[in-house]
């Protein structure tokens, strides 16, 4: 039987250069948790300010809970553009990060094999349309010709191969041991069975962070929703939430604004903030694979 | 083992291809026998308020009665994205039926052919041109001497006016400036004698921000009131005599001199520079400042003006006269004719709808499509009172009123069929009773108010040539830093810089300027 060696852990006592240093530390983490938490408390109060509020955008943030007015949250709510834009939203977001997972991980992996006869020139044929985009009108044109204009997926299916992406998960893929592929394929697997039940359960964390950077993508895609889609009933929340944030009708034309009695700027704050919420609620169930995945995927093998 | 490899490239190919049907809906267009599809892409009249529903009963009474299937995109809401979506659509050859453009993205269009002169379509609309188009908005959509747009007015001209805080005044025993020496004295006192009786040094004379377009370059539009008083109201002096950039002339020096006094004194809300629209209009409604230009609905309308009455209920806003300058000058700003262009695709033509489109629009013009598309259906979105005015009393539901939320998806495209006609604006601006202090208001009325004060007249000078990116930011960062004191104003250093300004192209800019209006017949006597 072999003898484990023990370890022991001693305590070391921190000097002063260390104290320093953690001193440091701190104070810069507190800072950059104040730049982010600040615009961040700033949006959410001044979603929760009532019509008469009375002062300046300082003392609105200091405004007590019993003040705030859900006014703003109530009207957006009611509002049938806004509901209508999320679940179009929510569709471009599941099938954007499903499609683009689903074409992501094979070729990802068939790059990863390295005995693959013209890996070099398929390696090319991926990076060369990374490196000069072809531009805006050529893409409008293909996605008109082949008939996605004016349909959710225009949104998502011209953009649901990331390059980079594709190429952070090859090198995680690049990084699993090649032993254990060849002991399948030994076993007569094929190379969807190896992919399937070897590959994909060794990455889930890969899997969940690029899954994560498809999703907020998505989720935030303004421009191709614009481009693409005409029909109103499609409109996503990018859209509707900069029409929000660019209306001035409200002001200066009706009486009563599309929503309500609501003041404007909490109107959009108010946007702002129930859009990022899936996002924001998303990221800490996928924090954990999120951390290990984008180390994994930096270092090869 | 290269087998299975191939296999797998195949699959991942094959993926690809197959999914792309499955996720497709192409639109086809409408049968031969059928309602003539026309695809319009509008400029919603509140772009936050969300399209028209799919069973809007306009779709029906437009396919019962033109036998056209109506299709309606909204553009969107900001012009550089309405532009990028146009001009994708256009490198397609996939242009809309019937779209909103711009003047200068028309001009591209027109240059490309890919849009169709509408010359003809005037007299086949004859209750539409009557009301909607003039020489004016014909000439502004002409290239090479045809009409290639159909110029609807858009929105009202000379809505915006001098306001000051009468009950300010009232406390401090001042009456309303008429000079500019009167006005320093008042916002003096706006700013250091607690106008609102507070106790509280929490109040400035002059409020602001930065609000610049093509006719009303920095300090831009609320600061016109002060730049008039010098004569130098406006990018461009569009008369005859003086025609050329107002920072050209010397009167603009001696406005400068006056703004930077209002700086260094600390008698104009010092955020005007950082205020945006929004926090502007919330600040007046806080009581930060006495004197403002601002326009009519967003100071009158209901909604609008709930604030500040709620806030201070013997508060008082009076429109009141533009100052007048040292030389007698005096005006509210340039004022332009504002459009709203509607154009068809060369395509629309070749596919023999542009018979169809003039009768879409003429029908929008008449009194059944001009009440539905304005205010809705009657009894649903909208009764009409004593004197045919159409209002939002006596409705089953509020909420479907054609000014309450879901009753504005309704009137989306009002702004295709509203020509500033009398009965919008009463149907627009009702008196009303304020919920505080009580007394009777009407945007109407302010407007009526505001539209008699003096202007000056720069029709067509937001058609003029626009400056290069780095002149603009020469222009207004140059400006900017005199006023602010990061330049030292003097008559040297105002003279060296305006020559630095004609070297980098500002000369360049007024000849082009002065030469289009000539061309185009602009300037004024």
């Amino acid at each position: 039987m072999k003898k484990r060696r023990r370890f022991t852990s001693v305590a070391v006592k921190p000097t002063a250069a260390d104290h320093s240093f953690n001193f440091l530390v701190d104070l810069f983490l507190g800072l950059l948790l104040l730049i982010i938490a600040i615009p961040l408390w700033s949006t959410i109060t001044l979603s929760f300010r009532p019509n008469d509020y009375i002062g300046n955008n300082l003392e609105g943030m200091f405004l007590l809970p019993w003040n705030w007015s859900t006014s703003a949250y109530e009207a957006l709510l009611g509002n049938a553009g806004f509901l209508l834009a999320f679940g179009n939203s929510v569709k471009i977001l599941i099938g954007g990060v499903a499609s683009a997972l689903l074409l992501t991980i094979p070729l990802a992996y068939v790059l990863s094999i390295p005995t693959l006869p013209g890996r070099r020139y398929l390696n090319l044929f991926v990076i060369v349309p990374y490196v000069f985009n072809v531009g805006m009108i050529p893409t409008y044109l293909l996605v008109t010709n082949i008939g996605l204009i004016d349909t959710l997926p225009a949104v998502y299916i011209p953009v649901a191969i990331s390059t980079y992406n594709c190429l952070i998960m090859r090198s995680f893929f690049e990084g699993i041991p090649n032993e254990l592929k060849e002991s399948a394929r030994i076993d007569g697997a094929s190379e969807i069975q190896i992919l399937l039940r070897i590959i994909l359960p060794l990455s889930k964390a890969i899997i969940m962070t690029i899954g994560l950077f498809y999703g907020v993508s998505f989720w935030n895609n303004f421009f191709h929703a614009m481009l693409y889609l005409n029909s109103n009933a499609l409109q996503p929340l990018p859209i509707l939430l900069r029409n929000i944030l660019m209306a001035s009708g409200m002001n200066e034309y009706v009486e009563v604004s599309a929503f309500g009695d609501a003041p404007i700027a909490a109107i959009k704050a108010a946007s702002v903030f129930m859009s990022a919420i899936p996002m924001v609620a998303a990221y800490p169930f996928i924090q954990k694979y999120f951390t290990k995945g984008t180390l994994l995927g930096s270092v090869k093998g | 083992m290269k087998k299975q490899y191939f296999v797998c490239i195949a699959l991942i190919a094959l993926l690809s291809f197959v999914s792309l049907p499955l996720f497709s809906q192409g639109s086809k267009d409408s049968a031969v026998d059928g309602p003539v599809s026309i695809d319009l892409w509008y400029g919603a009249a509140v772009t936050e308020a969300g399209p028209p529903p799919a069973d809007w009963v306009g779709f029906d009474i437009i396919k019962e009665k033109l036998n056209i299937d109506l299709k309606l995109t909204t553009l969107p809401s900001n012009e550089s994205d309405q532009d990028v979506k146009i001009q994708a659509a256009a490198a397609a050859n996939n242009l809309p039926d019937l779209f909103m453009v711009r003047r200068d993205v028309l001009a591209r269009l027109v240059s490309q052919g890919l849009v169709a002169p509408v010359d003809d379509l005037y007299e086949k609309m004859p209750t539409r041109t009557a009301t909607h188009y003039n020489e004016v908005s014909r000439n502004h959509t002409k290239f090479n001497g045809k009409s290639y747009g159909l110029a609807d007015p858009g929105s009202i001209v000379k809505n915006e006016g001098l306001l000051i805080r009468k009950d300010w005044l009232d406390n401090l025993g001042l009456s309303i400036p008429t000079t500019t020496d009167e006005l320093l004295d008042v916002m003096r006192a706006f700013t250091f004698d607690d106008p609102d009786g507070n106790g509280k040094n929490d109040t400035y004379g002059y409020g602001a921000f930065q609000e610049v377009n093509n006719y009303e370059a920095w300090p831009g539009r609320r600061l016109e009131p002060i730049l008039g008083a010098f004569g130098v109201e406006g990018t461009w002096d569009m008369t005859v005599a003086n025609a050329g950039l107002t920072i050209l002339k010397p009167e603009f020096y001696d406005a400068m001199v006056y703004l930077k006094k209002m700086v260094d004194e600390g008698i104009i809300d010092p955020n005007w520079l950082a205020y945006k629209k929004d926090d502007f209009r919330a600040a007046w409604k806080q009581g930060r400042f006495g004197i403002m230009r601002e326009q009519n609905a967003a100071f009158a309308a209901q909604s609008n003006y709930a604030p500040f009455d709620k806030n201070f209920p013997n508060g008082e806003w009076v429109v009141m006269d533009p100052i007048k300058g040292p030389k007698g000058h005096a005006s509210i700003g340039p004022y332009t004719a504002g459009f709203r262009i509607y154009a068809i695709s060369a395509k629309a033509v070749e596919e023999g709808k542009k018979e169809k489109i003039a009768e879409l629009l003429e029908w929008m013009a008449s009194d059944e499509g001009y009440y539905l598309l304005g205010w809705g259906v009657e009894g649903v979105n909208y009764t009409k009172d004593a004197n045919g005015i159409p209002v939002a009393d006596g409705l089953p539901d509020p909420d479907l009123a054609f000014s309450g939320p879901v009753g504005q998806t309704v009137t989306q495209l009002r702004n295709m069929v509203f020509y500033n006609g009398d009965i919008e604006l009463y149907a627009r601006y009702p008196k009303y009773i304020t919920a505080t202090s009580k007394k009777e208001m009407s945007a109407l009325d302010v407007l009526r108010t505001m539209q008699s004060k003096q202007w000056t007249p720069a029709i067509g000078s937001d058609m003029l040539p626009i400056p290069s990116a780095d002149l603009k930011r020469f222009y207004e960062q140059g400006l900017s830093e005199f006023i602010t004191g990061k330049r030292t104003l003097n008559r040297t250093n105002w003279n060296t810089w305006i020559a630095e300004f004609k070297k980098l192209g500002g000369q360049d800019w007024n000849d082009k300027g002065v030469a289009f209006a000539k061309e185009n017949n602009l300037l004024n006597e």
